[in-house]
């Protein structure tokens, strides 16, 4: 049961990527992506990590999607101009992309009985994760943190105004 | 991680705290001058820190190492940004950087290519290859009115985050295939007979791309001449000296952990630095422009450091850390001559700008000559004895075609080095005029040229401590 599942979603994942990559329509590549963001939570919690699951879906399709988004709109790289009818060939794949996520996830909570058996063998719950994480790999855990900070810094910098840059002297 | 790792890392917080102080203090206190100055003092704290404190742990949280291998990359990589720092004071100021944000973020790179060099797990490598590389993302396109910086950039940031991406794939099929990030463990998943070996060579290969990339080996180099043309020179000398080198000191880390039989190895990594010489020196051979021409000839010296690490063994260890050490003090030198001729017209990049400055900047031309033809191996210079050791090293280990290769490749060479030298010294007509210079940039000149000349006379010292890693 759970190895049909992992191929269907297995190639859902890979359908979506596919579409997203040969999109000319940004808007359009982005929703593709969301849907294989979706596929990927599915496959992650049905290998046993829920917390990845989640996370893909928060972090992933929520938080980056969504200022994908924004930037997308705000720069407006979409083509101003639809053609004009029903538009099959522009939404079908997606509706049909996001139909297979949906069966899949009501399947796998129709199956999830709650007996021991449903856990997958390997099965991470975040309580472990976070023992991993914070008690053999705190020292990883700062290293990105820096990256960030330096990520932000950089950030910062290239998009800050030359008037702001100016302040300093010419010494 | 307990007190005594802290302890192990002082080095690293030196960098990194330092770094963000540095930050802060920019904030408030923007001159360029100093803040850069204070940041020569904090890398070269560190490098002592470093070279004189020994750490009570030899492997911290099972990342990193913190033995005499990585101390001695450590002090490397600290000074070769202390010398970075030294080399922007002028240029700096000259085109407008901001100064905290330039220090902290050299200071914060020298850290992640310290900790790379250090890694004895596959998530320590990745941590510091990425650490340094986002670093680059910033530095390189950190001239804001320059539309070839913001184009290096551009191309750095897409490959190397392609390249990310191969570096993660490549890592989960190795942990898939061993169980385990520690080095070297985690590469008996790819010995004979090991149940997935399929799998562990698969990550293998991604891994070796990534590193073919970081270090532009042919056909992976195609990022590399664009993304020294824009990118500032100081820049540019940190990224073809610490970058590289630090990718490396890991690898030799890496390849310790293989099986003695290497046969379905070999054969790539031996293509590799075949091609990279061949292509690199027929390319280099055609450029008319001189940060062009030292990108392709990295590509060159990348092959020859392949040779070595073929050989394997002590005494391709060996001859890979001075060959480093040798060509950061040449390559680091030339970038800094390009840096300290930048004026309010820009750095001098084509043949035409050097023609006939030999004689009105005698002591950098002249030091820029040296550097040359210590990158082409002539001798008494420190690129003499790294070749020697390189090409020994293969002849030991049964690599003679490769040797052959590199000398032929370092023969021609010799052409599109000299005819710098040639177009500075033997044309009399200047009609260029380039910066002066300023104090700090001619004692970081005067130290690499020393170093250069040093390592070329009197070898022994280094080589004795080189000895000493791999003991």
């Amino acid at each position: 049961m759970s190895t049909v599942l992992f191929y269907i979603l297995g190639f859902t994942a890979l359908a979506a990527t596919l579409m997203c990559i040969t999109r000319r329509n940004p808007v359009h590549a982005v929703i593709y992506l969301v849907n294989a963001f979706f596929a990927l939570a599915l496959l992650f919690y049905l290998l046993g990590a829920p917390l990845v699951a989640a996370w893909e879906v928060i972090i992933y399709a929520g938080a980056i999607m969504v200022l994908f988004l924004f930037i997308i709109m705000m720069l407006e790289l979409a083509p101003m101009h639809t053609p004009a009818g029903p538009g099959w060939k522009r939404w079908g794949p997606v509706a049909a992309l996001s139909l297979i996520l949906l069966c899949c996830t009501i399947l796998m909570v129709a199956v999830d009985t709650g007996s021991s058996q449903s856990v997958p063998f390997f099965y991470v719950s975040p309580r472990v994760f976070g023992t991993v994480l914070f008690k053999k790999y705190p020292l990883a855990v700062q290293v990105v943190s820096f990256q960030l900070l330096f990520a932000a810094v950089g950030a910062y910098y290239v998009g800050r105004s030359e008037r702001l840059a100016d302040r300093e002297d010419k010494s | 991680m307990t007190g005594d790792d802290l302890a192990a890392l002082l080095p690293i917080l030196v960098l990194a705290l330092g770094s963000v102080g540095l930050l802060l203090i920019g904030a408030w206190f923007p001159r360029r001058r100093t803040l850069i100055l204070t940041g020569v003092g904090i890398a070269v704290a560190a490098a002592a820190a470093a070279a004189f404190y020994t750490p009570p742990v030899e492997e911290i949280s099972g990342l990193y190492g913190s033995g005499l291998y990585a101390r001695f990359f450590t002090v490397l990589w600290s000074l070769v940004a202390a010398l970075v720092l030294l080399l922007s004071v002028r240029y700096a100021v000259e085109l407008g950087f901001a100064g905290g944000e330039y220090t902290a973020l050299v200071l914060f790179g020298a850290a992640g290519m310290s900790l790379l060099s250090a890694s004895t797990s596959l998530v320590g490598f990745f941590l510091g290859l990425e650490a340094f590389t986002l670093v680059f993302y910033i530095l390189i396109a950190f001239h804001k009115g320059d539309p070839l910086g913001a184009e290096a950039g551009l191309k750095y940031l897409v490959l190397g985050a392609v390249a990310t991406g191969f570096m993660a794939f490549g890592i989960a099929l190795i942990y898939t295939a061993s169980g385990t990030f520690h080095l070297p463990e985690a590469m008996e998943g790819i010995t004979a007979g090991a149940r997935f070996r399929p799998i562990g060579l698969l990550g293998w290969g991604m891994l070796l791309v990534v590193i073919g990339f970081k270090v532009s080996l042919v056909p992976f180099h195609l990022w590399t001449p664009d993304v020294y043309q824009g990118a500032p020179a100081p820049v540019a000398g940190l990224l073809s000296t610490g970058s590289k080198g630090a990718v490396f000191a890991a690898l030799v880390t890496l390849l310790a952990g293989l099986p003695a039989d290497r046969s379905d190895l070999i054969p790539i990594l031996w293509v590799l630095s075949a091609i990279s010489m061949v292509v690199g020196t027929l390319s280099a051979l055609r450029q008319d422009n001189v940060k062009r021409m030292l990108a392709y000839s990295s590509v060159v010296h990348m092959g020859y450091v392949m040779i070595a690490l073929l050989s394997g063994g002590a005494s391709g260890g060996r001859a890979i850390v001075f060959y480093l050490v040798a060509y950061a003090a040449a390559n680091l030198g030339a970038f800094g001559v390009i840096a300290s001729l930048t004026g309010a017209g820009g750095e001098p990049q084509t043949y035409d700008d050097f023609q006939g400055i030999g004689w009105r900047n005698p002591f950098r031309c002249a030091a820029l000559a040296i550097f040359l033809l210590s990158l082409a191996g002539i001798p008494p210079t420190a690129g003499f004895i790294g070749k020697f050791g390189i090409f020994y090293a293969a002849m030991e280990s049964g690599y003679g075609v490769l040797a052959i290769l590199g000398i032929l490749a370092s023969l021609i060479s010799l052409y599109y080095y000299l005819r710098v030298v040639v177009l500075m010294f033997m044309t009399f007509e200047c009609e260029v005029d380039h910066a002066r210079g300023g104090i700090s940039e001619h004692s970081a000149l005067t130290i690499c040229l020393g170093a250069v000349v040093i390592l070329g006379i009197l070898p022994g010292p280094l080589l004795d401590l080189i000895a000493a890693l791999f003991s």
